[in-house]
This record gives C-alpha cells, structure tokens and sequence, in this order.
C-alpha cells in the first residue's frame, strides 16, 4: 500500500490521536526536565535550572544508606506478597459473584463489597488499631474470652504481615472485581450452555470457560502489577505499620517521604524515584515481552 | 441427580462465603455511621462500635446547615462530570487506534503512554507546568493534568482488541468510515468496559485530593474531600497541637468528622449499583450475531 | 525480514522520541524562565494611591464554622479594617493546610512566584534550609526601622532564635509559658489503698504494681496501671529523669535536637531509662500497644474510662471540657485526678524538659517586595491593643476582665464563639496568650478551663515549670541535625517501641544493634558537629 493510499484510509485514526498526544506532550513530558533534578544540588531559591550540577553523587549518597536497602527489601517482600493473595482475590470473588444464582444478593452484595474503598486509610488505620490491638482489640477480646491467647496482629513482625495482606484485600478485591465483571459480560453464554448439557461441573465450567474469558484481563493486570513491583502505596503501610514492626513496615515510599519531602531534600527524593522507574521499565518490559511469548497476550 | 445436589451444595457455599465477605466489608461503614450518630462522651470512651450510642443526631444537622459543605457538593459534582467526561472522551480517542494492530507508529504510541507509567517531572516542575498555563485556583488545575491514566488507556485498548474484528471489518466494506465505526460499533459493544473506566476516573476524581493542596488556594473550590480530609487530620497532628499549646481550643469531634465521611461518600457510592444496568451480558453475542 | 524492519523503526523512532523530549522541556525551560514575578510593579509604589496587596500565610485546619473561610472570616475584615484601610495596604491571606505545611511551603518557594510575603513554620530545620540557601531577607535592619513594637514585645532572647549564622532572617512568634509536662494520678485509688502521694520513682514503682495487684478500680485485669503512648508527653519526663547530670560540654555535644526538641539518646542514663519501661512492659504495669498510640487516642479513651492510674501529659490537656477528665467523671463515680510531680533524677530533682521560648518562625522570602509592609503588619499586631483584641474578642461578648485578666464569658452566643475558631492562628507572633507577666498568662490559661478545674490547672502549670531542664541552643545551627532529623526522630521513637518490648534477655543485644545503627544513620554526624561547634564556642 503507498503511503498516500494509507493514509487516505488511516488518518481518521491519526486525527484522534492528535489531542491525546498532545495531552501527554504538555502534561506527562513537559514537566520531565525536573528529572535531572536527581542530578543536582536542588536549591529551592535557585530552581531547577540554576541548581549546581553533581553528577551522581546524589546516587551514591542513596545507595550508601542502610535504610535504602531496608525499605526496598521490604517494597519487593510486601508486593510480592500481595501479588500472590491480592492479585486473586478480586478474581476469585468476581468469578463467586458471576456464580451466583440470588440476583437480589447480587447486586447489594456487589454495591457493599466495594464499600472499603472509598474509606480513607487515616480512618481504616483506626479502625484496624480497633479491631487487631492487642489489649484491647475486638479480635483478641474474643479469642481471649474463647480461652486463648492474645495474638499480637500489630506488634509482632509476621502477624503483622498476616494483617497487612488481609487488610490489603479486605480493602481492594471489591473494588478490583469490577474489571472482572466488565470482562465476563463478554463471555459467550451459549458456550455455558453447551458446557451444560455436557453435564460439566460448576468448578470445571469456571476452569474451562470463565478463567479463559479472562485470560487477555489478568494478563494485562498481571503485566502492569509487575511494573509496579518496586513502587508501592505510600498510605497503607505507613497507616498499618508502626514502630514495632518498622522492620517490615519501613518500604520506599515512606523513606522518600521522610528523606526527600519532609526533610526537604528533592534531590534524594527524585534519585530514588528516578530509580524505581528505571527498574519499573524493565520490570514491565520483562512481563510483556514473556507474556507475549508465552501467551500472546501483551500491552505492547 | 447428583449433579443437582453438587450444584446445591456449590451455590449455597458460594452464598455463605459472599455473605460473609459483605458483612465484614460492611461492618466499617456501620462503623462510621454509628460513630456520627453518637453523642460525644460514649464516642471519646470508646464505646462505639457498630450502633450508635446517646443517639444524637447533632453532626448532621451541623454538616447540612454549613453552606460551604452543600456548596462544596455541588463543585465536586461538577468537577467529578466535567473530568470524567473529558477523561473518557480522551481515552477512547487514544485508545481507539491504538487497538488497531495494523496502524503504523502504533508502537512508538504505546511506548510514549508506558513511559508516563514510570516517569515523571515531579510535584515541583508540575506545579511550575500549572502555573504557567494560569490554571491554579480554577477547576481547570483538577481536570487537566489527570486527563488520562495510562493504566486505564491500557485496559481500554485491551477490550477493544477483544472485540472480533470481523464486525468492524463488515463496517469498513460497507463503506463505514472509522468515526462511525467507533461511534455506531465500538462503542456500544464495549458498553461494560466505558462504564467501568467512567466510574475508575470519576471515583478517583471524586476521592482525590492531593492535587487541591497544590493548586487550589480558594476555599469557594475547595472539592469535599479536601475538606474532609482537613477534618480528619485536624487532630491527628497531636505532638503538634502540643506545640501550639492553647492555640488550640478548636478541636473538630468525632461525630461531625464521621458525618462529613458519611456526607461525602455516600453520593459516590451509589453511582455504581446505578451503573450496574449497562452490566449487561451479552451484548456482544447479540451483535455477533445481528 | 519484516521483524528487522520493525526494529529499525522502533530505534529510529526512540530517538525521534528523546528529540521530543528535549524540546518539550526547552520549551517550558523557555516559559518558566520567562515568568518571573512582575517586578516592575511594586518598586516605585509605596505612597501612590492604589493600595499594595500585602500577602500572608495562613494555616487551614478545615475548621471553618458556617459563614466563614479561612481567608474570609471576622478577624481577616477587622485587620483589613485596622491595619489595611489606614496604611493603604491590601492584606490577602493564602491557605496553607495545616497538615501539609512544609510540603506546600517548599513548592511555593520552589516555584518562585505566588509566594506569600509572610510565610511560616514551625520546623526549625525547614527554616535553617531556607536560610541556608539563601532565600530569605534580612530583617535586621527592617526591623530596627519599623518594628520597634515587635522588637520590644518579643525581646533579645526570643529573637535570637530567628538567627541564622548571625543574620535575623526569621522573627520568632514568643511564648508565653515554657512549661511543658505534669504527671497525673488517680487519688482515689490511692486513698482506696491508703497509699500516700509516691514521691520518687521508686515509690512509683511500687504504687504502680499496689494498682495492678489490689486492682482498685475492680476492672478485673484490664486495669493500665502507667498509661504510656509514643507520644513525648508521656516518654519525655520518665526519660528525662533517668538521665545523670552531665558537665556542661556533655550536655552541648552529647544531646541531639530532632526537630525542635532535645533528644537525650547519648546522654548517660538513657540505657537505665529503657530498662525501667523494659520492666514496667514485661511485669503488664504499662499498656501493651503504647508503640501504636501516636495521637494519644487510645490513652484519652482510657482515661476516660477509669482504666489507668498514673500518666504523664501535657499539663493542661486533660482538664478541657469534654476532655479525659471530665468524662472520666461522667463514666466513673467518685474518680479523681492529682496532679503530681513523681520522676525524680540522680539529684532528687523532678527534671523535665520545656519548650524554647520561641514558637513559629516567620520567615519573608527575598522574592517579595512587601517586606516593609510585612514587618509593618508585624510590628501594628504587637502594638497597642491589637494582639491582646485577637486573642481574646470583644470585651462583654467574647470575655469580661476580672483583675486586668480576661476571663471568658460564659454561655457566649454562636457568633461569639464562632468569631475566635482562627484568633490563635492569626496572631502568629505570639503562641498563648500574652498578659505581660508569666503569672497573669498562667491564670489567664487557666481561666480558660471548666471552673471546677481551675485550681488543679494552676497546680499542674506548677509542675510544668518547676525543675525544668532548658533546651540547649549551639552558636550555629547544625547541619547535620537539619539534614537527618526526620529520620533520626523514626529511629528514636523506634529505639523506645523496641527496647521497651523486648524480652529482658535480649535487651543487651537488641539495644546495641539499635544504637549502632542510630549512629550509622546519622547520629554520628551529629555528634561530631556537635563537638566541633563546641570547640569553636570554647575557643571564642
């Protein structure tokens, strides 16, 4: 096809990218020139450009903390945790949800399992601190009355963990089935039907017709979460956690809060950002191109 | 038979594990609700739990006679429209080539909105970026810089690639030109998909905030959640409270903070069980069919 | 074949991209620089007829009452009145969120314009940064021109505290009392147990378990016999009075200031006071999650209810209406609260520590034009009347005066009250009301309480100022502290969670670990300005 024959047939499709890029030209790219803050000696009074130039030694005053390599440690340990218990559970409720026969319980229960996402995280912090404290919490009230010890879910490095994934999907799966409901709109019901009269068993009609529906959403899910393995929210833990467990609980996100923004050293604070989306990058890259590999499926 | 008692058994543990699930998903929002209808000595005591005690009905009617809260409704409503509109119209723009593997340069596009997933200026030169195009202190500051979510751009491409491109293929030999394709085809089969990206941005709009500490200095446009927010930190910041020493006579109570939680959630809340009727399945095997 | 291509394409194409790139950020390297504040515009005003616009920073806590905003309110339009109007000057106010103080500050400044002429902190180490780097003017000699009022009201010692290196590039607002902390104890169980009043730690020791054993307020187990947070309030005096008295090189160079209070990690007799709150943890004498109570909810919750017998607190926080103890009344018949003096040190002193005398800083950046004007507000609210009307209303609506203090009206109407819900935050020069004498400001503040109260408030502010340890101020500000303070003041609240919860035979091993990285993390360094500093003050 000539060029001009191409385009006659394609501009259409170029004329409404046009406003979108130009979206993220002026607003994505155009305030990337303060990357090379990470490169400088930042002096608010200064600005961006005026700042002296370093070089890397910014780079090298960040990777020769102790708390760097700490609070990474910990990013890629909670992530990777959450990506085993969290990244299902939406999927798992969803797939329960489709499943389920009492329409009227459907749609309440949908509309109230995604309630825990617009609490803010300053109120869940309470509400967890009432629920799992260790003195006074209403889970260590009954187990107590129960004869049993107190469990210490805050205080204690691996219960707290325990807690912090169970928050983490208490919080989000409600939320997160909503992808997966859009998706299984798409999904033939002719073939379940079929798979019906073939007298197939629920679990095996989920494993042989809903999970495969699925399968181009988890992939694009699955690819971006692992972009985000080593950036990671910076309310819950900092919520969740505290000072007992800051062994666990102490990811980037709160270091660069504590080191870059309320210390007021941006150069810090950008060095770290800046390395988290390199290794970002290559992180999703990395997915993308083996999911491709492996499932035709990708981003790219 | 069997198969029939298996089904039972299946359906009603199914019924029993989403019970629970809504219950415990509840009983936080109850939570909240019976805090704001509390009276202040049972609520300091920490006798609250998941019904009120001392009814009182006070923080509400406190939260529905403060002009500044029902005006601050009605621009978060408007800003969460506006944005939300804008975002959709924008990202089925973008989105919409994209998904045709055949465009050229298609590539490089996707690789132009990855980036943005990792990389950014920073909250100093977009400020600076803000301020330069004279959007701070208006609306315009909270619905621009947001436009469009790369991860949302992606999900979006992903349903679209979904659809069969038999359909569309059919529109171009009937001589269908692309924006009809997307208006009269694309559009309508990915009905689910649009809602559900709709109600991302708007709820994201609707609950953000960290953006109008930046660019709003007006309290006229102050969206509800900031000032929501600014009611809850108010005595979070107790070591500093401390310092301010007897500056502070004006603690905000519990109660009035639970209300204005319950006062600006719930409006949002109800947005997606009204979505839920474009939930429908289906409706690309009608068309497939048709 | 085709795939070649393809690659072709993509590499020629990520070039054409970092093109992009870099005109785009050209492009608004061009902009920005162009938008530079208007600066022709103030230089030649002054006298002209059209007033200046005069811009001031104020703290938004979103506690605004209906029919006010922060930057619209009673006492904006009467400073508008009274100070505006007069000299020709157009005093707006910009919000700042109480919660996001130096975030927003620091982007302000950063972006160079819209800055407000009056802008403030209360973090030693954010103003030390901003005169570090220089952007702040120098108000030594705006100050002896037109802030003679201010300088009077503050005083030498106080401005002293605005010094960087020797130059005022702040004006510290004054505080009005130093004290900080009194300890509270249940006198009814001790009367319940014919306890006398424990008079040194050790008797505190012993009182403590009569209170979990005998269980005076029968709550059958759930009693806290020392209410405990890691909040200072509470850590800060048992610590501090487990510290030995040191010469006065140690106290220079061995303490470290995170943040705008003194840190005695490194002092001797730090180790001890850990161990004492180890011993109080593992015998159930101090609340099991102390380590999460950062707002002091839990401890307010539990005082409320009767289930603590002894705590330390900020003097007058209990006695609000409303608050712990007047509910503790309501839950718990015949409750009552002492407050006493208990922690005693290695000299038989009940040491604590207490504020400096400074509270905000207000800073005026070097961008603005209005620095005149700036001091001239300044200077207007510490003359005449003004602050004293800010801070306590109108006469016969807001408070009446009884021997030259005001007392406030009881049962005031909704405008009233309403009318002060900002007064502390405009009147930034002073925190706390300012009488003219230590003694009147105490009853002033007071008075303030419910008046069934009133006598043990001036009990407890008693407490707060007797055996006070002063905060120690270096000839110059150390880099070092400006620069790990947020991280340090982590790992010291970390040091205390820990150290308290570990088990006894671990807490030789856990301490050291502790300590070394501490030191690792920046405590080393500081210590070493330290000493450096101290020398240089030695030799001068």
């Amino acid at each position: 096809m000539s060029a001009i024959a191409y385009l006659r047939r394609y501009w259409q499709l170029y004329a409404l990218l046009v406003l979108p890029l130009t979206y993220f030209i002026i607003f994505k790219y155009g305030p990337m020139y303060g990357i090379q803050i990470a490169f400088k000696d930042f002096n608010f009074f200064q600005g961006i450009h005026r700042s002296e130039w370093i070089g890397f030694e910014a780079f090298r005053e960040v990777f020769g903390m102790r708390d760097f390599y700490l609070t990474l440690r910990n990013t890629l340990m909670l992530n990777f945790l959450d990506l085993l218990v969290s990244f299902p559970a939406p999927l798992i409720l969803a797939i329960l949800l489709y499943e389920l026969k009492a329409v009227w319980f459907k749609k309440l229960s949908q509309t109230i399992l995604y309630i825990p996402h617009f609490i803010s995280w300053v109120i869940i912090g309470g509400i967890v601190y009432q629920v799992f404290g260790t003195e006074s919490g209403m889970v260590n009230n009954l187990l107590m009355s129960l004869g049993f010890e107190a469990v210490p879910f805050l205080t204690d490095k691996s219960d707290w963990l325990i807690t912090y994934l169970l928050v983490g999907v208490w919080q989000s799966a409600g939320w997160g089935t909503i992808i997966y409901l859009a998706a299984l709109t798409g999904i033939n019901k002719e073939l379940f039907e079929a798979a019906g009269i073939d007298g197939a068993g629920r679990l095996k009609r989920i494993w042989h017709i809903t999970l495969p529906g699925l399968k181009p959403t988890i992939v694009v899910l699955l690819i971006i979460n692992l972009g985000h393995m080593i950036s990671i929210g910076f309310e819950r833990p900092y919520v969740i956690g505290n000072l007992a467990v800051r062994e666990y609980s102490d990811v980037l996100s709160t270091f660069v809060y504590r080191i870059g923004i309320e210390s007021g050293q941006y150069t810090l604070a950008t060095v770290v950002g800046l390395f988290q989306a390199v290794v970002g990058l290559i992180f999703v890259l990395g997915a993308n191109y083996t999911s491709k590999k492996l499932t035709d499926e990708s981003i790219l | 038979m069997k198969e029939q008692t298996a089904n039972r058994v299946f359906d009603t543990v199914n019924f029993i594990i989403l019970l629970v699930c809504t219950l415990i998903c509840l009983a936080p929002f109850l939570h909240i609700l019976a805090i704001s209808l509390s009276s202040v000595r049972p609520i300091v005591s920490g006798e609250v739990s998941l019904f009120p005690v001392e009814l009182n009905f006070e923080a509400y009617f406190k939260v529905f006679s403060d002009p500044s809260m029902i005006r601050s409704l009605g621009f978060t409503v408007l800003l969460t429209c506006l944005f939300t509109v804008l975002c959709m119209v924008m990202s089925i723009a973008m989105g919409y080539p994209l998904s045709k593997k055949k465009l050229k340069g298609r590539k490089v596009f996707m690789f132009i909105v990855v980036i943005t997933m990792f990389f950014s200026g920073g909250i100093i030169p977009e400020y600076i970026l803000v301020r330069n195009l004279n959007l701070l202190d208006s609306i315009w500051a909270l619905v621009l810089p947001g436009l469009i979510n790369p991860f949302y751009l992606i999900i979006l491409i992903s349903f679209f690639n979904n659809i069969p491109e038999s359909l569309e293929e059919s529109a171009e030999i009937d001589g269908s030109s692309h924006f009809r394709t997307l208006i009269s085809i694309m559009l309508p089969l990915s009905l689910p998909v649009i809602t559900t990206l709709s109600l991302f941005y708007a709820v994201g709009r609707w609950n953000g905030f960290s953006d109008t500490l930046m660019y709003i200095n007006t309290p006229e446009l102050y969206p509800l959640q900031l000032k929501l927010y600014q009611l809850i930190q108010n005595n979070m910041i107790s070591e500093l409270m401390q310092m301010e020493g007897a500056q502070m006579a004006t603690v905000v109570p519990e109660s009035l903070k639970a209300a204005s939680v319950i006062f600006a959630t719930v409006p949002i809340l109800i947005v997606y069980p009204w979505l839920q009727r474009y939930f429908v399945s289906g409706v690309m095997l009608g068309a497939v069919k048709g | 074949m085709f795939r070649n291509m393809k690659r072709k394409r993509y590499t020629g194409t990520k070039r054409s991209l970092l093109l992009l790139v870099l005109i785009c950020s050209l492009l608004f390297t061009a902009c920005s620089s162009k938008n530079e504040p208007n600066a022709a515009e103030g230089a030649n005003g002054g006298t002209s007829e059209k007033p200046v616009t005069l811009k001031i920073e104020v703290f938004d806590r979103g506690n605004s009452p209906a029919g006010y905003t922060i930057t619209d309110n009673y006492w904006t339009k009467w400073i508008g009145e009274n100070f505006g109007k007069p000299n020709n000057i157009d005093v707006k106010y910009v919000p700042v969120p109480r919660s996001e103080e130096v975030e927003k500050l620091n982007v302000l400044m950063a972006s160079g314009s819209d800055v407000p002429d009056i802008v403030f902190t209360y973090d030693p180490n954010t103003f030390n940064r901003y005169a570090k780097q220089g952007g702040l003017t120098d108000l030594g000699p705006l100050l002896d021109e037109h802030g003679p009022n201010l300088k009077q009201f503050l005083g030498e010692d106080v401005l002293s505290y605005g010094q960087f290196e020797g130059t005022q590039y702040a004006i510290p607002a004054k505080r009005s009392n130093l004290g900080k902390y009194a300890s509270f104890i249940r006198k009814d169980w001790l009367d319940k147990l014919s306890l006398p009043v424990p008079q040194t730690t050790d008797e505190l020791y012993e009182t403590l378990k009569a209170f979990k054993e005998k269980d005076p307020g029968e709550l059958g187990g759930q009693v806290i016999p020392l209410g405990m947070t890691i909040a200072s309030a509470q850590y800060e005096p048992l610590i501090w009075s487990f510290i030995k008295s040191v010469s006065e090189e140690e106290r220079y160079t061995l303490t470290q200031q995170l943040g705008s209070n003194d840190y005695p990690i490194l002092l001797p007799g730090f180790k001890d006071a850990l161990q004492f709150m180890n011993k109080l943890y593992n015998e159930g004498l101090i609340s099991k999650d102390f380590g999460l109570d950062k707002d002091k909810k839990k401890l307010g919750e539990d005082i409320s209810n009767g289930k603590v017998g002894f705590f330390s607190e900020d003097d007058i926080n209990i006695y609000y209406e409303n608050g712990s103890y007047d509910l503790l009344q309501k839950n718990v018949k015949g409750a009552e609260i002492a407050a006493v003096d208990v922690y005693t040190n290695d000299e038989g002193k009940h040491a604590k520590p207490k504020y400096a005398p400074n509270g905000l800083y207000i800073m005026i950046p070097k961008s603005s034009e209005r620095a005149v004007e700036a001091i001239k507000y300044l200077d207007w609210m510490a003359s005449g009347d003004n602050l004293f009307t800010i801070q306590n209303g109108i006469e016969g609506e807001n408070y009446t005066l009884v021997d030259d203090i005001p007392v406030a009206v009881e049962n005031q109407t909704e405008e009233a009250l309403n009318r002060m819900y900002n007064a502390g935050d405009m009147a930034i020069i002073s925190n706390g009301k300012q009488l003219g004498s230590l003694e009147k400001n105490l009853k002033a503040r007071a008075l303030q309480m419910p008046k069934q109260f009133h006598e043990q408030v001036a009990v407890a502010q008693q407490i707060a100022n007797a055996d006070t340890i002063d905060p120690v101020l270096m000839d110059r500000p150390i880099e070092a502290q400006t620069k790990y303070a947020t991280t340090l003041l982590d790992k010291f609240n970390e040091i205390i969670v820990k150290m308290t919860m570990a088990k006894p035979d671990q807490f030789e091993s856990i301490y050291e670990t502790m300590i070394k990285d501490y030191m690792a993390s920046g405590g080393q360094a500081i210590l070493d300005e330290r000493t450096e500093v101290y020398k240089e003050m030695q030799s001068k």
